[in-house]
């Protein structure tokens, strides 16, 4: 029974979905197109409702075929070549980098779209999938890894972005759009475009599926053909980019319909490789349909514009997260344990004395150097003290603390989760907090008389306990409650670029608020952050032990008395909060928190207790450079101080984690 | 010889020129919103610093930002070290930067002003904000003959509108080659029409500030009508929609009725309706009937 069942799945689960799709379409397209036939073959004038279905509605469904099946079949190959069932063009970061490139040539070199948005999208995704491998080349491309990386350069494309739109914002109006995946269409141009270069691309996958299969037979059976495994890698990986890149500068970002279809077919029964590309394809085409087609549907009866991938995204994350239980996610720990082990080190006097020398000559000099009002740099001076220091300390006061606390979560979620590319963003409570803001925004028009921290906690702990929850079922395995978090990250993503894409304005009060601005913090507001970092940073020193035990893996540290799902469940509460103190004053995006870990390794501390207070003074430090660079950098303008840590940060750590990768 | 349409015309003009601020306050004035700003200048009283002084001659175009105007940067992030140094007496706000008012409040006080208001009189919110920007800086008579003037022009421009009797209009920004914002409701642009007395083709629903974003398939009518689109239009938009059938032969496009003007400011108070009204209709005068 099984086997029969597991032969007949896909097909089964197609022609449900067939069926589904096809009884939208026909109530899409049953008044014009009786209207059409009913009237003369060939009207004389423009008959407004023939131009529509032919031009409009039609071509539409097309491009909605033709982008299902390109973007699953992406995802269905990136996914047997990564031996990860998780692998997609949205999680690798492909669709974020086409984002950015699209984004900076709409500002800087506008006549570079009019030759063709194509090249530049897909130049987009060749860097940001070049990156995410640059990441995680010596990580053994392990499930877990690949992932994390891709999402980290997927939010640093999204913080470049957004720091661009808050700049420019009037200009930037289509990315919104453009983000969230539109499938309006004009003509049949677009889409008999896209089905050419979607063929093309995929022509050289006929001589490609046989060795692609036999990589569920591992390596050898590759070589065994005589084919390099490398080549052959990287080969499929250029054709899953390309078949999404198209599709992404031909329509948008339409998310997780490249994740979801080949889960789907996967969990309905497809095998083989073979089968399980072929059924992905349609199962991807006929979704992205259905879905489009009863979005028309429903267009007709409300008026606002809801952009079809945004929807996609939101109705995937949460499916994402009822399959996850059911895939093998398990993948070999990495990082901290071969490295961390044995060459245990504590802090050496002299460069700790450096350490802490650096670290206070850099918050001093945040505070005194600064920009006169005619722009010109300067010291201040004693009599313009009262002044500067009611706006410029509390600030600085704010971002040091905010990145003492993510310095800290960042150091506990990457030892308990042994991964080095775990960092608080990802536990999806910044996420959760923006949401929250959003949403109050949204509906009550302006945040007062609710301040945003509040409304921003609350939005922290109901994702929070979201997280506790569905992480109690996998006693709290990291990487479960990890990916959730991107799941919840990607939810939460589109639900904003709905928000945003109808181009109403408070969506730049949003994204004001999602960059981390640090501009009107009293000295009330300081001090709260203040004390929170040193109570909480306080608290943390009481888990030094687990966090020097959990990181030699589960078994081991059952061995040594740690209670397994305990001491997880109480780290993860203890980051989750960490993370929700620090969200209201910078922001959830900074990546201070995967940063201030890796400097701290870099300067070859592993024992938890100095790490855990180097991580603290390593997240302040980086903070209050970002804090004085958004203040001055490009004075008079103020840039939000959580972006701009953002952008000095990433690069900063992609040169960190590289030089790391060379260690033996 | 001025004909009368030319005095108007000029008259128009004369709230945009320097004006002796003897009755003036004297006040050192903050606008943290452009439509406050252009109606401070109207008025005849410069702003000491205003927000996206840089943006200010690509957006709003006239008047010219004058110089020495200090920039305070972008709304969501305003400069507030350098807002306090400037030490200015009062700081205008809106509802759309109101959450910035505690803080700003610990630099001078603050005047809130709404912009926008959903209303049944054409461009009641506009003229209340000159009234009550003129009582506040002393320039109530300024005020006065602003508006008078601004209706009279209007009155004007209604009556050419009537000798030209052009079809109805729609009112788009193209955001990139497939999608277009197209404006109505209780935005401003609508607020002119009415005004002087063009009709607007678009029967879509539009949001609370008066515009939709709709695919460009929504634009296709059998109608007469003549499509107005505000620069900036994207790159690849127009050979994208020469391309496109359902474009290409709508019936106001083969008959040519599409136009381009400048950007306007939507956001705008009277100076941005002033404006957006003469630029219409100058364009629709300008054309072969």
């Amino acid at each position: 029974m099984n086997v029969v069942h597991a032969r007949h799945g896909p097909p089964v689960l197609s022609l449900g979905l067939g069926i589904l799709a096809l009884a939208a379409v026909t109530l899409l397209l049953a008044r014009p197109v009786s209207h059409v036939l009913s009237g003369p073959a060939a009207p004389a004038g423009y008959d407004v409702e023939r131009m529509i279905l032919v031009y409009a509605t039609l071509p539409r469904l097309a491009i909605a075929l033709l982008c299902g099946a390109g973007l699953a079949a992406s995802g269905a190959i990136l996914q047997q070549v990564l031996r990860n069932p998780l692998a997609s063009p949205t999680t690798l970061g492909i669709d974020a980098g086409a984002r950015l490139a699209i984004t900076m040539a709409t500002l800087f070199t506008p006549s570079l779209l009019g030759l063709g948005r194509d090249m530049v999208a897909l130049l987009g995704s060749a860097a940001s999938t070049l990156l995410v491998f640059i990441l995680v080349r010596r990580r053994g491309f392990s499930a877990l890894s690949i992932i994390l990386a891709g999402l980290v350069v997927s939010l640093y494309c999204g913080a470049l972005s957004a720091l661009l739109v808050l700049v420019k914002d009037r200009v930037l109006a289509s990315l919104f759009i453009w983000g969230s995946g539109s499938l309006s269409q004009q003509s049949w141009e677009p889409s008999t475009a896209l089905a050419w270069r979607l063929g093309i691309v995929a022509l050289p996958l006929l001589f490609l599926l046989r060795p692609l299969s036999l990589l569920d037979l591992g390596d050898d059976s590759v070589r065994s053909l005589g084919l390099s495994v490398t080549r052959l890698r990287l080969t499929a990986i250029a054709i899953a980019a390309a078949l999404s890149a198209f599709v992404t500068s031909a329509v948008g970002v339409i998310g997780f319909i490249g994740l979801v279809a080949p889960i789907i077919a996967r969990l309905s029964g497809a095998r083989r490789f073979g089968e399980r590309l072929l059924w992905s394809t349609i199962i991807g085409a006929l979704l992205l349909l259905l879905t489009d087609a009863t979005l028309q549907i429903l267009a007709g009866v409300s008026s606002e514009f809801v952009p079809t991938g945004a929807v996609t995204a939101v109705l995937g994350s949460p499916l994402l997260l009822l399959l996850l239980p059911r895939l093998n996610t398990a993948a070999p720990p990495t990082s901290f344990a071969p490295a961390g082990r044995g060459t245990a080190t504590t802090l050496p006097r002299v460069p700790a004395l450096a350490a802490v020398a650096v670290f206070v000559l850099l918050v001093t000099l945040t505070v005194l150097v600064g920009r006169s009002p005619t722009g010109a740099w300067q010291i201040v001076s004693i009599d313009q003290w009262d002044q500067v220091m009611i706006w410029r300390l509390p600030r600085i006061v704010a971002a040091a603390a905010a990145g003492a606390l993510l310095g800290v979560a960042g150091l506990i979620l990457q030892r308990l989760t042994n991964n080095e590319m775990a960092s608080p963003e990802v536990l999806g409570v910044s996420a959760g907090a923006i949401l929250a803001v959003a949403v109050s925004l949204f509906m009550f028009g302006s945040l007062a008389p609710v301040s945003e921290s509040v409304v921003a906690a609350v939005g922290g702990v109901v994702v929070l306990a979201a997280i506790l929850a569905f992480g109690s079922r996998s006693s709290f395995a990291p990487e479960r409650v990890l990916l959730a978090g991107i799941a919840l990250n990607a939810l939460i993503d589109a639900v904003v670029g709905i928000m945003s894409a109808t181009g109403d304005p408070r969506a730049i009060l949003l994204l004001g608020w999602m960059s981390g601005s640090t501009g009107g913090t009293t000295a009330g507001d300081a001090a709260q952050a203040g004390m929170a970092a040193a109570v909480l940073v306080a608290v943390s020193l009481l888990a030094v032990r687990w966090l020097a035990v959990l990181p030699l893996g589960g078994p081991q540290a059952r061995a040594l008395g740690v209670p397994l799902a305990r001491s997880r469940f109480l780290l993860l509460l203890l980051a989750a909060v960490l993370t929700a103190a620090a969200t209201p004053v910078i922001g959830p995006l900074t990546f201070v928190g995967l940063m201030a870990p890796h400097i701290v390794l870099a300067m070859g501390v592993r024992q938890p207790l100095p790490a855990l207070l180097g991580a603290a003074a390593a997240g302040a430090g980086v903070m209050a450079v970002a804090d004085w660079l958004a203040r001055t950098a490009a004075f008079p303008l103020q840039l939000p101080t959580g972006l701009v840590a953002a952008m000095v940060g990433a690069p900063f750590l992609m040169v960190l984690l590289n030089r790391r990768s060379t260690f033996p | 010889m001025l004909d009368r349409r030319q005095f108007v015309a000029g008259l128009a003009m004369l709230p945009c020129l320097p004006r002796p601020a003897a009755a003036s306050t004297g006040l050192r004035v903050a606008a943290l919103d452009w439509a406050l700003a252009e109606t401070m200048m109207a008025l005849g009283h410069t702003p000491i610093a205003i927000v996206a002084a840089s943006d200010w001659n690509r957006f709003v175009v006239e008047p010219r930002l004058p110089s020495g105007i200090a920039d305070l940067g972008l709304q969501p992030e305003i400069n507030f070290e350098l807002l306090a140094s400037l030490k200015p007496d009062l700081i205008l706000t809106s509802p759309f930067v109101q959450d910035l008012e505690p803080v700003v409040q610990r630099i001078a006080e603050t005047l809130r002003l709404s912009i926008f208001e959903k209303g049944t009189v054409p461009l009641a919110r506009p003229r209340a904000l000159a009234r009550v920007l003129g009582e506040r800086l002393g320039h109530a008579e300024a005020a006065r003959s602003l508006l008078v003037t601004a209706e009279h022009t209007f009155d004007m421009y209604r009556e050419r509108i009537t000798a030209i009797a052009p079809p109805p209009v729609v009112l788009v920004n193209f955001i990139d080659a497939r999608h277009v914002r197209v404006y109505g409701g209780a935005g401003l642009y609508q607020n002119v029409l009415d005004r002087i007395g063009l009709v607007n083709a678009w029967a879509g629903t539009t949001n609370y500030w008066g515009y939709s974003t709709v695919g460009i398939e929504t634009l296709a009518t059998d109608r007469d009508l003549r499509l107005i689109a505000f620069e900036p239009i994207p790159a690849d938009t127009r050979p994208t929609l020469q391309r496109s059938p359902l474009w290409s032969r709508l019936p106001f496009v083969r008959a040519g009725h599409v136009s381009v003007l400048p950007s306007v400011l939507m956001f705008g108070a009277m100076p941005s309706a002033l404006r957006f009204a003469r630029l219409l209709v100058e364009h629709l005068e300008r054309l072969p009937r």
